[in-house]
């Protein structure tokens, strides 16, 4: 043992005479060592904290996942050919590959179901993750590019797995692209070039395979490893962000009632990374649990002349379909039909105003730090803020509900017409209904506090 | 250029820049000209013009399409028959020039406005003009006489034939929509029969290119 890491010490020792990494390596042992507020683990003495604040390791999760992700996808790219050449209907080269790694590739089946449902549960915990942190407001303290680059990355992380969804070339994944397309060439005057450069084309074809894949194995990676890695140096030299509560009853803890202490610093090791490896285990049990039993197989070969039935993307964009399908519901309830263009340019036709809404929501974000200004960052204190995220919160769902209009009005017989009246008002109400009280309550307990 | 203006420049003041001054701006421009040269070979990701487009011999016969559980489905792929269409409100999804979904229907032609039936049938472009699905007669709403999308719940009227216009100005006629997001009617296809077969005139073909 005693030789051994004397043998290591020397090639330690080796490799710093060359490449002088000792500095580099104390420097990130102190700011990982001292950079971490444990408030939390000191105030429960105890490694099961995470129980109380699931949502507090929705980020640890999401990188853990995007790993995970990196070591399935490297497989899966040793066996996978994008090349979609083929009559359409018949199955293709990418499609035979799915299928023989599915069927022959020793483990092929787990690995793939790993992939898929790590990319499921990495937007699910990427959502809880930036809900969370639009609740808390963490741009308001000196967070404004961890916030910036969470945008970004979780504009990355739909671009990456719509681009993963398409490689099978089959139906479900084919049509949802389609439909993506013709939304990019709906984009006002630039539509058709941004297909062009971004697609290969103005339909799918062979060259969008080619394109997708490349986007997903290779020019993501690079782009995901730099933000990634530049949102996560913040989290080691700015610190967790954590929530006051937890402040304030360690201050009553140590006696000072009434007193709002500061995060105290601890170290990273063994402190933080403990429970982030407990959960870490327990989401990589879930993951080949859901990989070995409820595995996707690829539906049929794609084909472009016949769109299956019950066409749906993938369910985080659910919402997305669900805005385009109510859009023109609107304008049919109100009978409005939108003339063909305005100054040559197609502004009001439903695809249009639901892709306008989507950046919109999306410039909004990005841009929070720089609208959203001030120093309170606690959820209950700001009943417009936290009414505005509750808002948000269910028109997301119910137009996820609307999106699924035609497989609920055969499922449960209800009449097509009847269906969309029904969930049509659902999607004007139920945001309204959850967030209205929670403002008008959260005001009044601020104005009694006050 | 004249003498005059020539001579003026030469007596015009220059900035006061030494050598150094001077190499270091070549040499900068050169590195930015060098770097902007590159953003050329971005052109490379714009599609080339003329691939994809040797199709081979095309004729205009309309061939049945690949819908599963139709009266059509095992005549996939063979020539539509005139014949095939023996009663009112029978349709079939079909393919036509090898590229262009479309839908032919037999109709009650006493209820058809703006536009007369050929020996009965008319034919509309299947693709949606909303974003690009194929539309199917009686497979999703059977009791209907509508040319219907999948994709977001498009509704085109077959028996109501008006004049739109397209994106790009030009006019046609085609299904008015009736329901959901399509932005334009769905483009007639006028027929004609060759013996006994239905066929497409490909009078405007370009028409129907607006899904790229």
């Amino acid at each position: 043992m005693k030789l051994l890491s004397t043998r290591l010490k020397r090639l330690y020792d080796w490799i710093d005479k060359r490449y002088k990494i000792s500095p580099l390596i104390a420097e990130a042992q102190r700011s990982i060592n001292f950079a971490l507020p444990s408030t939390l683990t000191r105030q429960n003495k105890s490694r099961i904290f995470w129980l109380g604040y699931p949502y507090y390791y929705a980020g640890a999760i999401t990188a853990f996942l995007a790993i995970l992700q990196g070591v399935t996808g490297l497989l899966l790219a040793f066996h996978y050919v994008p090349s979609a050449v083929g009559d359409p209907g018949t199955p293709t080269q990418a499609y035979l590959s799915v299928q023989y790694i599915m069927k022959y590739v020793p483990l092929g089946a787990l690995i793939r179901g790993i992939h898929q449902w790590g990319a499921n549960l990495l937007v699910a915990a990427l959502a809880i993750h930036a809900f969370w942190a639009f609740f808390r407001s963490p741009y308001r303290i000196g967070r404004e590019i961890s916030w910036v680059l969470g945008v970004v990355l979780l504009g990355l992380a739909l671009v990456y797995s719509f681009s993963g969804y398409l490689l099978p070339w089959d139906q479900l994944g084919y049509w949802a692209a389609t439909i993506s397309v013709q939304i990019v060439r709906a984009v006002p005057v630039l539509g058709d070039l941004i297909a062009q450069i971004l697609l290969g084309g103005t339909t799918l074809s062979p060259l969008t395979l080619t394109r997708m894949y490349f986007y997903h194995v290779s020019l993501l990676p690079v782009v995901a490893l730099v933000l990634v890695g530049a949102h996560l140096v913040l989290v080691v030299l700015q610190g967790v962000s954590e929530p006051e509560e937890a402040w304030r009853t360690q201050a009553n803890r140590e006696g000072q009632v009434g007193k709002q202490a500061g995060p105290l610093f601890a170290p990273f090791f063994p402190h933080q990374i403990g429970p982030v490896l407990i959960i870490s285990l327990v989401t990589l049990g879930l993951v080949l649990l859901l990989g070995a039993y409820a595995v996707q197989m690829p539906g049929d070969p794609a084909n472009k002349f016949l769109t299956p039935q019950f066409i749906s993307p993938e369910w985080y964009f659910l919402w997305a379909y669900g805005l385009l399908k109510w859009v023109g519901w609107v304008y049919d309830l109100v009978h409005f039909v939108p003339p063909a263009t305005i100054f040559g340019v197609d502004l009001v036709s439903a695809k249009v105003i639901g892709i306008l809404i989507a950046a919109a929501m999306f410039v909004v974000l990005l841009l929070l730090p720089v609208i959203d200004r001030g120093s309170e960052v606690r959820a209950l204190r700001r009943p417009l803020k936290t009414a505005i995220g509750v808002w948000a919160i269910g028109l997301l769902s119910t137009l996820t509900l609307y999106a699924l209009n035609e497989i609920l009005s055969s499922t449960l017989l209800i009449p097509i017409d009847a269906m969309n009246m029904m969930l049509g008002s659902i999607v004007i109400v139920v945001p309204l209904v959850g967030a209205v009280p929670v403002y008008v309550i959260l005001r009044r307990h601020n104005a009694r506090l006050s | 250029m004249n003498s005059k203006t020539a001579s003026g420049a030469a007596k015009r003041r220059w900035p006061a820049m030494n050598r150094r001054q001077f190499v270091q701006a070549i040499v900068s421009a050169g590195v930015v000209g060098t770097l902007v040269s590159f953003l050329s070979l971005l052109m490379s990701l714009l599609p080339s013009t003329g691939a994809g487009e040797e199709q081979g011999e095309v004729d205009n016969v309309f061939r049945y399409g690949p819908e599963k559980g139709t009266w059509y489905s095992d005549k996939s792929g063979t020539e539509v028959m005139l014949e095939d269409f023996d009663q009112v409100g029978k349709g079939a999804g079909v393919l036509w020039r090898k590229s262009i979904p479309a839908i032919v229907i037999r109709v009650d032609e006493s209820r058809l406005q703006g536009a007369t039936a050929t020996n009965g049938l008319i034919a509309f472009a299947a693709t949606c003009t909303h974003l690009c699905c194929i539309a199917t007669w009686r497979l999703d709403r059977p009791t209907e006489d509508v040319l219907f999308c999948r994709c977001h719940d498009g509704v085109f009227d077959p028996y109501n034939v008006v004049s739109d216009v397209m994106l790009d100005g030009t006019r046609y006629l085609g299904a008015k929509v009736m329901a959901g997001p399509p932005p334009r009617a769905a483009p007639i296809i006028p027929i004609e029969i060759k013996d006994g077969k239905v066929a497409g005139v490909p009078e405007n073909v370009e028409l129907y290119g607006y899904c790229g």
